[in-house]
């Protein structure tokens, strides 16, 4: 019997890419080094780095053209903030919207934001209730527009023609992101008048709220375009402004950009970069770097990660809560204020804790509920993926498993695709009993000793079990039921390791690791799965990457500077 | 521009009548798939389960399978429950899900209703038979169809639609997956808001005002359109094919009866629909609360689909009980762990299993008892209706598509129930042919369904 499935995998739609038949070589990962793992899969592996060997499939747009970037609807998230920056309604409205496909891992893959029958019937029922509440008080009204202030029961037909004029032009210009036409403008204002005859003014407001709301300029991110002078298509800088607010903020512009915009700031690259430069120093940005981070780890679940008290009795999810709050504060430090490279996140010989963490860990010296920066004892721990949240976060309820730390390491940080198992071994896959060997190497061993198993497990368990001195609450132990833990793994097809330190060193140096970590970032930037055709645009970030010792913010500013960010593609495409 | 305000004063002939009745056949205008058949079914429910069932406990015993003969039969333990609507049950053995492969588990929830090949490591090849029954058979009524879903998106999908829990998939060239509703109070809202009698006036207003405000937005959708590239046009399209059936359902009136009757409010305060969306991969976060009211609110999503079926809203319905990873505990069962524990994440324990599925054949007959007690006129609405209860595999250890544990209960299209078939000398025993024989029960003469390869033919022995 076979004990390899363990349905434990991330699904395939979350990397978007067609299955392979099997697994990589090593040797295959080891020529691999280059930009995309995954494009190998189905072009049986000619993309290795430069496309010089890839026979025109990779071969690159002339400068200053763009892939076809498909049409962005915002999500729930960017919903959420945009109402709140539209109309000061922080009531998280789209949360009652149908769920997004988890796609690229962000939830904001383009091409995976199919409309249902409840998402528009929730889409008109998220309106409505803005809409009204938008408008229940004519002090409310009054911030849309100060003459409503003044609009009463007993106002005559033109003060209120003329006041609603004034809102809605205002309104709908904030709403779509761009200048306005009158047409445009004047079909609103006739449909307010309509509900106004048979209502009050504001009804009449609130159905242009309802409608605007809906509508596609306001729920997509909606580009026409132009043509500069050399012929290329770029986005106006209304659009650019919208690409930028919605990368950085996650929400619609701010008065600032659209006063760039209306000056004309936003259509060549070195502008385009020291607005971004400001965003990115602006406090806004910090959501959306934990939003990223988020998604990319296993942590956004640890407040809720429930343990059997009897067997980690110091273990809760309070504590789980604060284990998020130790890799979140770490990583806003380490990229805004200290070493800001991937690298220094991953091999950084420090993290933050407070008085109960500490505590948890068994650190003295620690007071208060503030995190404040401690030193690990650098024998066990090291950066990022030694935190207990990260470690505590991938695995099953109270033991661990070798294979879901590995396959995250693998898929998440190194971008390598891992079929999941089918065909004939499907019908003889059973995981192991809990009770089938003293430690998880015991327990998983059938994937290094039967090859039907090995040639997917020596992808990730290598990983793994390098990881299990670390338990079920991502506490360090010697022993697993009295048995001396044996650490030694590999990363596959970089280099054999021994224990957690010398994992992450190994991962750090890995040339993998950095491109991978730039496609995850385009990935969520560009709001797309990464696939074959967009090798070009991660061959330049990644060389940027490189070129920069792995700045993280760095990255973010040259996101903005690719072809793909500064061009649209040609019309009609 | 003609054709937009010949579409809507179409509807709004269909809208002034106050009979609720698919407006096509209003118009005079019988679906193509219902000529020349006198008896075809007119409500399509599907029930999905999670994990199959128990058809082999360990020691080679069919815990789920009736014994006897074809008309002379006895329920299993796991079936027990159902022995008071077994009259117009039809228990569908020896079937095997052919065209399930892909992901063990994702392939399976996917080609259950579609009988296609998980695409890629994503979701479906072609359109689920719930969607083609919806948009090729039965006209036009309120709502296309509706799809609900009780503690839905646990595990690994986070919430989120992703193969691994969604059995649903478009009728369009994308077979977009559909992503079902999970909140309780939003369906109540959604469903039955216009049949209170004390809002008339209010609601008739309300319903002009948004006639209004749809048109507006409809514009927008059509002007915007043509000036897209191919990928982003279809997307503003589909876009407004979703405008258009809110604008048809709001000119469909939904009118209260002695069979429509808005079902009894629920509080469902003490359970979170979306707390999917903070499940940890492995069903390790645990939201006690919600698990609880899971009986109730399924009860409560059961009275509400039997009611937008009794009342015309639609004519075809989903009800998934979780989703493929069932990660979530059963705390009215004295059971702590989460069913995909039961079923191997914590090795095979067939026992448990027969518990969780004799509680799913409670809940199942519920349903159909509850339809069985609409008085449709002479009929009841399980009379008129084709029910299909199934999994995304048969046994849980192995994930074998073998046998799979299939009922189809109901009278439409000349079902007959109260029979055990065990299609155990049929050598081509594919499912895709009992999809297409379902198929049939609607008056649509196809043949095939789902990918041919693993279609041979409609099967025999549903009439």
């Amino acid at each position: 019997m076979l004990f390899c499935g363990m349905g434990v995998l991330r699904t395939g739609a979350v990397v978007g890419l067609a299955l392979l038949a099997g697994c990589y070589s090593g040797k295959h990962l080891e020529a691999g080094g280059g930009t995309d793992p995954d494009a190998g899969a189905s072009s049986g592996g000619a993309d290795e780095s430069s496309g010089d060997e890839s026979g025109g499939e990779a071969s690159c747009l002339p400068e200053g053209s763009s892939e076809r970037a498909t049409l962005r609807r915002l999500t729930r998230q960017e919903y959420n903030n945009t109402v709140r920056d539209l109309l000061g309604d922080a009531t998280l409205p789209a949360n009652a919207l149908p769920s997004e496909e988890l796609a690229n891992g962000f939830g904001n893959d383009a091409d995976a934001q199919a409309v249902s029958s409840l998402l528009a019937e929730q889409y008109n029922a998220v309106a409505e209730d803005i809409a009204e509440r938008a408008t229940e008080t004519s002090a409310k009204l009054a911030e849309l527009a100060s003459c409503a202030a003044d609009i009463t029961e007993t106002s005559d037909t033109a003060s209120a023609d003329s006041c609603a004029a004034q809102l809605i032009e205002d309104f709908l210009r904030r709403a779509y992101r761009r200048p306005v036409t009158a047409t445009e403008v004047d079909e609103l204002i006739a449909l307010s008048a309509l509900i106004r005859d048979e209502t009050d003014f504001a009804t009449g407001i609130a159905g242009v709220l309802e409608a605007v709301l809906q509508s596609p300029d306001f729920l997509y991110r909606v580009e026409r375009g132009y043509l500069d002078d050399a012929g290329r298509r770029r986005p106006t800088g209304h659009e650019m402004a919208t690409r930028l607010s919605y990368f950085f903020w996650g929400t619609m512009p701010d008065d600032d950009l659209g006063e760039a915009a209306d000056a004309g700031e936003l259509t060549e690259s070195d502008s385009i970069l020291s607005h971004a430069e400001r965003m990115l120093d602006d406090d806004r940005s910090r959501p959306m770097v934990r939003f990223f981070f988020n998604n990319l780890l296993p942590i956004s679940s640890l407040a809720s990660l429930e343990r059997d008290a009897d067997r980690y009795p110091t273990y809760t999810p309070a504590i789980g809560a604060l284990m998020r709050e130790e890799t979140q504060h770490f990583l806003a430090y380490e990229i805004f204020e200290g070493t800001e490279t991937w690298d220094g996140v991953l091999t950084a010989p420090y993290t933050f804790v407070n008085e109960s963490l500490a505590e948890f860990y068994g650190l003295s010296g620690v007071q208060g509920d503030a995190f404040v920066k401690v030193d690990l004892d650098t024998s066990q721990r090291l950066g990022l993926l030694t935190q207990a949240g990260v470690v505590a976060g991938t695995i099953h309820s109270n033991e661990t498993n070798p294979v879901v730390r590995g396959a995250f390491v693998m898929r998440k940080l190194m971008c390598t695709e891992i079929p999941l198992p089918e065909g004939d071994v499907l019908e003889d896959i059973k995981p192991p009993d809990p009770d089938s060997g003293a430690t998880a190497r015991e327990r998983y061993g059938q994937h290094s000793s039967d090859p039907v198993c090995a040639g997917c497990h020596s992808l990730m368990d290598p990983i793994g079990l390098t990881l299990e001195n670390f338990d079920p609450v991502g506490l360090w132990r010697d022993t697993e039921n009295g048995v001396t833990i044996d650490a030694t793994g590999a990363v596959p097809g970089v280099a054999p390791v021994d224990g957690p330190v010398e994992l992450v060193q190994t991962i750090a140096s890995a040339p993998r690791t950095h491109t991978c970590f730039a496609q995850r970032w385009s990935e969520f930037a560009y709001g797309r799965t990464h696939r074959a055709d967009h090798a070009c645009t991660l061959e330049r970030l990644d060389a940027e990457f490189n070129d920069s010792g792995h700045d993280i913010r760095q990255l973010l500013l040259d996101l903005t500077q690719t072809d793909d960010f500064l061009f649209m593609p040609p019309e009609g495409t | 521009m003609v054709q937009r305000l010949n579409r809507r004063s179409l509807l709004r002939g269909a809208g002034g009548i106050a009979i609720a009745m698919p407006w096509l056949e209003i118009m005079g205008h019988p679906t193509t798939a219902r000529a020349g058949r006198a008896n075809v079914a007119r409500k399509f429910v599907t029930v999905y389960t999670p994990g199959g069932s128990v058809v082999d406990n360990g020691e080679g015993e069919n815990r789920w399978r009736p014994t006897g003969t074809e008309n002379d039969f006895e329920l299993s333990a796991i079936l027990a429950p159902l022995e008071p609507v077994k009259d117009k049950l039809l228990v569908v053995d020896g079937l095997r899900m052919a065209s399930a492969v892909g992901e063990q588990h994702q392939a399976g929830i996917i080609a259950w209703l579609t009988g296609t090949t998980q695409q890629g490591g994503g979701f479906s090849g072609g359109p689920s038979l719930d969607q083609v029954i919806a948009t090729r058979t039965l006209g036009q009524y309120s709502k296309t169809s509706i799809q609900m879903a009780v503690r839905w998106g646990t595990g690994k999908s986070h919430g989120l639609l992703d193969p691994i829990n969604a059995a649903n998939y478009e009728d369009n060239e994308n077979f977009d997956p559909i992503p079902p509703r999970l909140d309780p109070q939003a369906m109540f809202e959604a469903f039955f808001a216009t049949l209170d009698p004390d809002n008339g006036g209010e609601a008739a207003a309300r319903i002009a005002r948004k006639q209004s405000i749809l048109d507006f937005v409809d514009r927008r959708y059509d002007s915007l359109a043509p000036g897209l590239g191919a990928a982003d046009k279809q997307k503003i399209e589909q876009h407004l094919d979703k405008i258009r059936e809110l604008e048809q359902a709001l000119d469909n009136d939904i009118v209260a009866s002695d069979v429509c009757q808005t079902p009894t409010a629920v509080d469902t305060s003490d359970y979170d629909p979306t707390t999917g969306l903070e499940s940890s991969d492995t069903g390790s976060v645990v939201n006690e609360s919600t698990d609880a009211a899971i009986p109730k609110v399924g009860q409560f999503m059961m009275d509400m689909l039997v009611m937008a079926l009794a009342c015309e809203i639609t004519p075809v319905a989903s009800l998934q009980w979780s989703d493929t990873e069932a990660k979530h505990t059963f705390p009215w069962l004295d059971l702590p762990q989460h069913h995909h524990y039961y079923q191997h994440d914590g090795g095979f324990r067939p026992l448990e299993l027969e518990q969780i599925q004799v509680w799913y054949s409670q809940q199942h007959a519920y349903l159909l008892g509850a339809m069985d007690a609409v008085d449709m006129g002479g009929h009841t609405l399980l009379d008129e209706s084709v029910v299909f209860f199934g999994s995304e595999l048969a046994q849980p250890p192995s994930h074998s598509k073998e046998n799979m544990p299939f009922l189809v209960a109901g009278g439409g299209g000349g079902l007959r129930g109260g029979r055990f078939l065990r299609n155990e000398a049929i050598p081509d025993n594919s499912h895709n042919n009992l999809l297409v024989a379902i198929l049939n029960l609607f008056g649509d003469d196809s043949q095939v369904f789902g990918d041919p390869s693993y279609c041979s033919g409609p099967l025999s022995g549903l009439t």
